[in-house]
């Protein structure tokens, strides 16, 4: 039997959630969010800023928390010190003689529990803003978020995260991804599909979270419930492309494999706990129908074509050494380096699979072209999407299945 | 019609054509490699008349006027694109078998060639007949085997190496392994220098069937 029929399903729904994000970015919901110009309405925002033992960052975050082109008076800024260990209490705290500026300090309860304390101390505020110590926002971000909210329906908007000066291939690599993720979220706006606000920064209309009871652990991906608990409340979420901010990321393997175990985790266990009832659902359109299906299909998909291609490289292998056995490795080394002298079509390795596959990943690469356009990021692209088709798929198994084992082992794993 | 319920279907639509387009561009190719066995073909026909004027011009040209290498270099190649040809395009393709009927009748002749020039002319080349099976478990050691003999022949040019599918439907192939007496049901088969055997262990093995000549005097293409 071959196994590559198991890897066609998945790489159709591939390229049907390509072809749909394609149709999508050409219709007109998407088309007129991409028309829309920064606001210039100003009600009064709180941005909040949980931090726990961010003393590298947590001033550059404030610094451009306070460079926002904002009126300063319309806009709170509230640093939330979760409990933090090191130096990010003092250096918080140097922040405070600012007029607009407030800070907490509370013993160590989890950044969900931070962020409800500073929509406790914003209570004039319409808008609140959630952004991770670790981000960099742009000084029109605000301005460019704020439009998404004259309409009533629109509960939370999220930004067009990049990497802040990505300098390592892993760093270009998860930047290529991330302005990926921005085209994703556009897109997945225009038909109110978006299941997570991502903390990096994303703006919520305080009275819908004080409604919706406030930010919750979800599982250590709060964002994401947030999001999937505005949804389910029947409100929208929209994306802003230009509101630019910049994120710091993990820099080694294993914290960039820890984190997206939590991230993958938090969605298993909140798709298959209190959201269950979202998935498949036509009551939720995209998202419900297309969106979170897609994310379980994902998660196997990733798990199976890892397997399959281990068999395959394994299997092959295995046939090589036993044929080439006995002769000279040599002669079976010339044989696998073409030369102009048998370089021929004739000899092409075309194959469904082989065609299927390159068609998926030109399409991711096309949304992250359109990612890096739509949201005018400044970034050069070419290393880290060369990184991404190299890289990613030897790490991203990883996380999957550790994943699927700490969902079903039930194991949880601390956020840190 | 909701924005999501029509992009979803024309998604579909989209994602039907490019797996249509893709369907049809590999089996476009794999037509286009059958075209480029076919347009071998007259090729393998000149070759097979080159042959038999060569068999005639024995009875009255003198030795050194024969060429010894028979069969051109456009042809030379043919066996391994029939090989990737029958992966591609499956072992029962109409055209991939009629071309590798054709390819044997054409390596027949040039073997019965081959011997004529080396009893009439003291031609004296080292000449290998292999017989495989494409048959699922007849076979298990056909690869090895094969891939033994190429590099035998890419190694020492003076050896000619002829392959045979045993179970191809050709009479002409039929009466020369009856000929030859190779037996049935015993893979890979081998005639070296007229001698048969039958089995695959080692290279080493199968190198202790050729004559001691073909190494000591061969000209060795890794050396060159």
């Amino acid at each position: 039997m071959n196994l590559e029929i198991l890897a066609y399903p998945f790489i159709f729904a591939a390229i049907y959630f390509e072809a749909f994000f394609l149709v999508t970015l050409l219709s007109a919901p998407a088309v007129a969010s991409r028309k829309r110009t920064a606001s210039t309405n100003t009600p009064m925002v709180a941005m909040i800023v949980p931090c726990y033992n961010e003393e590298q960052t947590v001033s550059g975050t404030a610094e451009s928390l306070l460079a926002l082109d904002y009126p300063k008076d319309k806009l709170r800024i509230v640093l939330v010190d979760d409990g933090s260990t090191d130096g990010t209490a003092s250096i918080m705290d140097s922040f405070a003689h600012h007029e607009n500026v407030t800070v907490i300090h509370q013993k160590n309860q989890g950044k969900h529990v931070a962020l409800n304390a500073g929509i406790a101390a914003a209570e004039d505020a319409e808008l609140i803003g959630c952004l991770d110590a670790d981000s960099f926002v742009d000084a029109s971000a605000l301005r460019e978020m704020i439009g998404g909210f004259d309409d009533g329906r629109v509960a939370a908007s999220t930004a067009a995260m990049s990497v802040h000066t990505p300098r390592t291939i892993l760093e270009r690599m998860q930047n290529a991804e991330y302005i990926m993720g921005i085209a994703c979220r556009h897109i997945l706006a225009a038909v109110n599909g978006i299941y997570v606000t991502p903390g990096p920064f994303s703006l919520y209309r305080r009275d819908v979270v004080v409604e919706l009871g406030g930010f919750r652990n979800g599982h250590n991906t709060e964002d994401m419930e947030m999001a999937l608990r505005i949804q389910k409340a029947g409100y929208a979420i929209e994306s802003a492309p230009l509101a630019r901010v910049f994120t710091k990321t993990p820099r080694t393997v294993p914290a960039l494999v820890k984190q997206r175990t939590r991230w993958t985790t938090g969605f298993l266990r909140n798709m298959l706990n209190e959201y269950r009832d979202m998935v498949g659902n036509p009551q939720y359109g995209a998202l419900g129908l297309l969106v979170l299906p897609l994310g379980f299909l994902a998660i196997l998909g990733g798990i199976m074509m890892f397997f399959l291609v281990i068999y395959q490289l394994i299997s092959q292998g295995i046939q090589m050494l036993m044929i080439t056995s006995g002769v000279p490795v040599a002669y079976t080394l010339s044989t696998m380096v073409p030369t102009f002298a048998n370089a021929s079509w004739f000899y092409l390795p075309v194959s469904i699979f082989a065609l299927l596959g390159f068609v998926a990943l030109a399409g991711s690469i096309l949304f992250m072209v359109v990612g890096k356009n739509i949201s005018k990021t400044p970034a050069q692209l070419s290393v880290g999407v060369i990184a991404y088709m190299l890289v990613y798929g030897l790490i991203a198994p990883f996380w999957l299945l550790f994943s699927v084992a700490d969902v079903a082992t039930d194991n949880r794993r601390a956020w840190k | 019609m909701s924005l999501f319920t029509r992009n979803a279907l024309i998604a579909l639509l989209i994602t039907v054509a490019i797996i249509g387009t893709v369907l049809y561009a590999v089996n476009f190719l794999n037509q286009q490699r059958v075209a480029e066995l076919r347009s071998i073909e007259d090729q393998l026909a000149t070759d097979t008349l080159s042959i038999e004027t060569q068999f005639a011009l024995l009875e009255e040209a003198p030795c050194e006027d024969i060429a010894a290498g028979t069969i051109s270099q456009e042809v030379g190649g043919v066996g391994d694109k029939l090989a990737y040809a029958e992966e591609r395009a499956g072992a029962n393709d109409p055209e991939v078998l009629r071309l590798k009927e054709r390819y044997t009748l054409l390596q027949i002749r040039d073997y019965l060639l081959t011997k004529r020039l080396s009893e009439t002319c003291g031609v004296n080349p080292v000449v290998a007949l292999y017989f495989y099976s494409n048959v699922p478990g007849e076979c298990e050691e056909c690869d090895r085997a094969g891939y033994a003999l190429s590099y035998l022949r890419q190694t020492y040019p003076a050896l000619r190496v002829y392959s045979f599918d045993y179970h191809l439907d050709l009479a002409a192939l039929r009466t020369f392994i009856s000929v030859l007496k190779v037996h049935d049901g015993e893979f890979p088969a081998f005639v070296i220098q007229g001698k048969p055997s039958y089995g695959f262990t080692s290279l080493e093995d199968l190198e202790k069937a050729f004559p001691k000549s073909l190494f000591a005097t061969s000209t060795t293409k890794a050396s060159q």
